[in-house]
């Protein structure tokens, strides 16, 4: 390993290098460990027999086929599970989803039956042998008509009791709707009556997939004694006590030990295949492996569509005084964390500006497709999508141009935020300015003539981070000096190894690549909430740093106890080896670290929303093709607020990636949906970005910050280049065409025939 | 995945031999890139396949005849073509296809005789063959004949092939003078399945086009060739009146399917637009990879 | 998806009528159906078996006649199952005859969704092979008629 160390026995600073990802090397020469790749001793496949029916009673399911087939060691439906685990309902919001569908269907897909074999074609073969008969009943698949409660999804809401705020939902019967957050700030209806002008629009987003490479994997080894779990999962702990309180055992019974993840996005947090392995271990007494095909993504957990209804006063200054904003999130036939990404995205609804009046609505809703969670923004691009596309929208209606517009209403920092929350180190005008610089905002556009139009736009955006949440680290250092992070925080390939290493390696002056990080094991790492919503980088770099500072005092007390003189920089080795005689002993040190939050009130308001501001924008230049609609993105800028960024290098190869995992979804991504079946459930027909998707020329920065209260002045990254991409995009298009797109994705065709509306020629719908 | 028998011949004959003609679970399989993926799917589960890996040297190969005919046998791996300086001279167009044609890991394993027998219309190569003017050389029980490759694909999936028979040869007739382009149109990612295939082949004559061959892929249910639309350009000199004729004409003429990459009435619009371009780039075309 | 169209039929009203709503003749109009069973005046059994080249899927289907008003609509809804393979077939088929100067125009909708492996992955092929049904499908009932009537045909 490449450690260097000055002759004077120092490091020097590890905070702010450009290091190469610690794993790099194994991950490409192919040795890195995955769960999808294990195997263990004894070991059962299991492969899933899955609804046909959007909803419906189960009548019967036959599963004699499938235990003839030759090979096969069991097949267990829930009937089987309910003699294991009594209560088998997971959930990290609601314990609503089952481990298999008891007595009812909610969704195409969802797990029904299982079968188990030592050979996984087997299974996979038997399961084909399974026959199911179901009293069909009505269905609903769009959000809003789900929130006129019609047709109702569940007799009866189980909110996990987890969430202060979820807890009034119990009992609920007759809805739909699974939370509604309410914000109201100063008076709208007022303000209305009062402005100038009103402006008011609808936008939609589609249901699109994480498509992780590696896909869903868990291998459960159940023991009388206790359970280990091999998961591909983003939150360790989570699945730890969410496993222990469905086994009813205390948490140290329960072991979960995770790999690297080939990808995660948001899919693999909570429980998805965990709670389904375990209880098919418990039933065969052999370790069973549920790992999912490509196609079985598609059924697990998805993003959330939205419909968005956004409507706005502006004042005869050109100043947003009201805005009203109305959120329907379809969240699928289980909760997940919809009901958390209704709440978080809804602080925010109102966008990165300086709004007197604002009423937020945000509903997350149950309806009879596959269940949709958290995907890189937790629900902050699908507003993004909406209120940016918005403001460009009234910015053209005033004949304003939209920067300016955007500038005269920016919610700068010392200005309370819709929350109340006052608005601190968040760089959003100077993210809105570079994006600005770097397309030459000043500099007219030439459109271009003939049948190639050239057009820009950006977007900007903010979004509080998840709040309240608790990360835990130990960092030891062992008798020969050499130090191991134990820390929960997954990575998925983001980068997070590396950063904490880095962050180690600044307080106890050692080069980052001497730290050991020790694989994820909830046996030997502690406490972290999950790798999720941008959170690790802020919350688990404190608690590595603090670990880091304790094992540094207790270091400087063996220092002074053994007599070194002041400023002495004897190896920690000679330390140790003059304490203890030989090479022996530990150095441990341990940070916990939870920042304050006060939860909203009834109207929505707190004055301590989030620990941290996140702020990033995009900007685009596009061509487009008036003959087809295609559209290409010939620049692609992402510039953000990272505050002081650990790891450049790491930094913007995360924003290079958001936004081109956003551009996929801005573009052509779409889970098609045919009476709740989804018919491109394959990587033949479900495309993702791919090399020649990637623009021209792609330029991501970050402004000069630093975020006070974040370590060494850093804040997370993970999400945010995923923000702005949708819009900057649509309002490049109208600004190329003339044309105004309002739902996702901005496909050749859907250009074309606006394109053609705009003309009066409508195209058939054939 | 199903298990299944994988039994591995040692020439064409005995391949032939091995074919259970009233069972269409037993398969024969060439590079398999196509095969592979609907038994990954669930869609197709076969009993038996029957390999040609074994004798794949004897059945591969690009020569041109002394006319400029190409011959190309049928398990020549599609990364072959696009490298073979037989093929860079004679049918330029093909090299230019490669390009975007899958990936170069499909492309150094699918053959040109499993591209053209598994006959899904979303493949490149099928329309660009039409346009050429391309023929298989087909060997089975009966002997041996030679269908033209637009009468060798019937529709999605399905050739004239009989259950014994199987493509040995592709032909390539020499160009005289013919200058061809193939336009591959996405709606979704670059690298997304056409939504529409379009190849010409033009023979021109100073500034008149003295022959045409337009084909249209993906956006039907086989690669077809439109030869009311050829007609119409034939004698022409390609002039915007003529293309405009010309498109209206190709998009009454083929029968288009709505999918997810694209409704009916859109796919004829691009129908519409890349006939035009797919013939001004012909008219272009240089001659050059 | 979707399948809607129109057939012209060189016939009256009443006679188009009576062949639609006799279960065997519709049925033999179908390629690939056979041991079409009654189980009562409403109700029928069949199988299915449609061929994509050398790709086999067939299907157990349970149809209901759920509308009939003579001379004008025929209202039926189809079950089906894959056998093998876990999907499911649900299809509602509305038919209006309309009479146009002595001859007969049928109007069909299909409101169709498969559901499973064959929903999930195979709907372009098997959309493009309903297509080739319904031409199929147009070309025998045509040929019933063409042929003194459906009477004559079976």
């Amino acid at each position: 390993m490449a450690a260097t160390t000055a002759p004077d026995g120092r490091a020097g600073h590890q905070v702010g290098r450009s290091l190469h990802r610690l794993e790099a090397r194994e991950k490409v020469s192919g040795r890195a460990e995955y769960t999808h790749l294990m195997q263990l001793p004894g070991m059962l496949h299991a492969k899933i027999f899955r609804s046909t029916v959007a909803h419906g009673r189960i009548k019967s399911i036959d599963v004699s086929g499938a235990r003839e087939v030759p090979g096969v060691y069991a097949v267990y439906t829930s009937e089987d599970v309910l003699k294991v685990i009594p209560d088998p309902y997971y959930g990290p919001a609601f314990h609503d989803q089952p481990i298999l569908a008891v007595g009812k269907v909610h969704y195409i897909g969802e797990p029904v039956a299982v079968v188990l074999a030592a050979d996984p074609h087997v299974a996979e073969h038997a399961t084909q042998q399974i026959v199911a008969e179901y009293h069909e009943l009505p269905a609903v698949f769009d959000e809003v008509e789900a929130a006129q409660n019609k047709t109702l999804v569940h007799e009866e809401l189980r909110p996990a009791g987890t969430f202060a705020d979820l807890k009034h939902l119990k009992g609920r019967r007759g809805t739909n709707i699974a939370l509604d957050f309410r914000l109201r700030r100063g008076d709208v209806d007022k303000a209305f009556a009062a402005a100038a002008q009103v402006f008011e629009h609808t936008f939609r987003t589609q249901k699109v997939l994480h498509l992780a490479l590696e896909p869903y994997a868990s291998i459960a080894d159940f023991r009388d004694d206790g359970v280990t779990i091999y998961s591909a999962a983003q939150g360790p702990s989570f699945v730890r006590t969410e496993i222990a309180r469905l086994l009813r055992w205390p948490e140290n019974r329960v072991r979960i030990k995770v790999p690297y993840l080939g990808g995660g996005y948001g899919g693999k947090l909570y429980i998805k295949m965990e709670a389904l392995a375990t209880a098919m271990s418990m039933l065969a007494h052999r370790p069973v492996k549920v790992a999912l095909t490509m196609e079985e993504q598609f059924y697990t957990i998805t993003k959330h569509p939205a419909t968005l209804r956004i409507k706005s006063g502006i004042d005869k200054d050109g100043r947003i005084i009201a805005r009203k904003c109305e959120v329907w999130w379809n969240g699928g036939a289980y909760a997940d964390i919809g009901p958390r990404v209704t709440q978080k995205s809804g602080f925010t609804a109102s966008g990165p500006y300086d709004i007197d009046n604002v009423a937020i609505d945000s509903y997350a809703l149950y309806t009879n497709l596959t269940p949709a969670g958290a995907l890189r923004g937790f629900g902050i691009p699908q507003l993004v999508w909406a209120y940016e596309s918005h403001t460009d929208m009234i910015a053209r209606a005033l004949k304003r141009d939209p920067l300016e517009f955007r500038k005269q209403n920016l919610l700068r920092n010392g200005r309370p935020q819709a929350t109340g929350t006052i608005l601190k180190d968040a760089a959003i005008e100077k993210v809105l300015d570079r994006i600005a610089d770097r397309l030459n905002w000043k500099q007219p556009v030439d459109h271009g003539t003939g049948t190639v139009r050239r057009g820009r736009g950006l977007a900007v955006a903010l979004k509080a981070v998840i709040s309240p949440t608790t990360s835990v680290a130990i960092v030891n250092i062992s008798g020969d000096g050499s130090t191991t992070l134990y820390c929960g925080t997954v990575d998925m390939g983001q980068g997070s190894d590396t950063a904490m290493a880095q962050i180690v390696g600044e307080v106890l002056d050692m080069p980052a690549e001497s730290v050991r990080i020790v694989p994820r094991d909830t046996d030997v790492t502690p406490y972290d909430m999950g790798t999720l919503g941008s959170r690790s980088l802020f919350h688990m770099g404190h608690a590595v740093r603090l670990a880091a500072e304790e094992a540094r005092s207790k270091v400087a007390a063996l220092r002074r106890e053994l007599g070194e003189p002041d400023g002495s920089n004897a190896p920690l080795a000679e330390l140790f080896l003059k304490k203890y005689g030989m090479q022996a002993g530990n150095i441990v040190g341990t940070g916990t670290y939870k920042p304050d939050y006060i939860p909203p009130d009834a109207s929505g308001l707190t004055t301590n929303a989030t620990p941290f501001w996140m702020v990033a924008g995009s900007g685009v230049e596009i061509e487009v093709d008036t003959e087809t609609g295609h559209v290409r993105v010939t620049r692609l800028i992402n510039v953000a607020d990272v505050g002081k960024p650990i790891n450049p290098k790491i930094v913007e190869t995360q924003l290079s990636g958001a936004s081109l995992m956003q551009l996929g979804f801005s573009m052509f991504e779409k889970m098609h949906i045919d009476g709740g079946q989804i018919t491109n459930a394959s990587l033949a027909d479900y495309k993702i970005p791919g090399m020649h998707d990637v623009p021209r020329v792609m330029e991501n920065e970050t402004v000069d910050a630093i975020q006070e209260n974040g370590p060494f002045g850093a804040k997370g990254v993970g999400e945010l280049a995923t923000f702005g991409v949708s819009p900057a995009i649509a309002n490049a298009i109208d600004d190329a065409v003339g044309v105004r797109l309002t739902e996702l994705p901005l496909t050749p065709e859907a250009v074309f025939r606006a394109l053609r509306a705009k003309a009066n020629k409508p195209l058939g719908r054939e | 995945m199903t298990p299944f028998d994988l039994v591995e011949p040692h020439s064409f004959e005995e391949t032939i031999g091995l074919i259970e003609p009233d069972d269409p679970d037993v398969r024969v399989i060439a590079g398999g890139t196509a095969l592979m993926l609907m038994m990954k799917a669930g869609v197709f589960r076969p009993r038996r396949l029957i390999s040609m890996r074994k004798f794949a040297s004897s059945l591969s190969g690009i020569t041109a005849t002394s006319s400029g005919e190409l011959r190309i046998g049928a398990m020549t791996p599609l990364s072959a073509l696009e490298h073979s300086p037989h093929v860079s001279r004679h049918a330029p167009v093909i090299v230019r296809t490669m390009r975007r044609l899958s990936n170069v890991r499909v492309r150094n394993v699918a053959t040109i005789g499993g591209a053209l027998a598994h006959a899904d219309p979303h493949m490149d190569l099928p329309p660009v063959l039409i346009a050429l003017g391309a023929s298989v050389c087909v060997v089975g029980g009966a002997g041996e004949r030679t269908i033209p490759v637009e009468d060798l694909l019937t529709g999605y999936y399905e050739t004239a092939l009989a259950k014994n028979e199987l493509i040995a040869e592709v032909r390539i007739p020499a160009p005289a003078a013919a200058r061809s382009a193939y336009c591959k149109v996405t709606t979704g990612s670059a690298d997304d399945w056409p939504a529409l295939g379009i190849a010409v082949t033009l023979a021109a004559g100073g500034a008149t086009v003295k022959s045409a061959r337009i084909a249209v892929s993906a956006a039907t249910t086989k690669a077809t060739r439109l030869t009311e639309a050829e007609t119409a350009l034939v004698g022409s000199t390609a002039d915007d009146g003529t293309l405009k004729d010309v498109a209206d004409i190709a998009a009454e003429e083929a029968d288009i399917l709505a999918d997810g990459r694209g409704s009916a009435s859109y796919k004829r619009e691009l129908l519409r637009v890349y006939v035009v371009r797919a013939v001004r780039a012909a008219m272009q075309a240089s001659g050059a990879p | 998806m979707k399948i809607a169209g129109e057939i012209t039929v060189a016939a009256p009203r009443d006679a188009v009528f009576q062949a639609l709503s006799d279960a065997p003749f519709f049925a033999s109009c179908i390629e690939g159906v056979r041991d079409l069973k009654a189980i009562d005046a409403t109700h029928f059994s069949a199988v299915l078996e449609t061929r994509v080249a050398y790709l086999r899927f067939n299907f157990s289907a349970n149809v209901e006649i759920t509308g009939l008003s003579p001379p004008e609509e025929i209202k039926a809804k189809i079950e089906g199952t894959p056998l093998g393979i876990v999907g499911r077939l649900t299809a509602a088929a509305t038919t209006r005859l309309i009479e146009a100067g002595g001859q007969t125009v049928i109007h069909y909708e299909i409101e169709a969704t498969l559901t499973g492996k064959l929903g999930s992955m195979g709907q372009p092929v098997l959309m493009a092979k309903a297509k080739d049904m319904e031409k199929h499908f147009t070309e025998r009932l045509l040929a019933a008629f063409a042929a003194g009537g459906p009477g004559v045909a079976s």
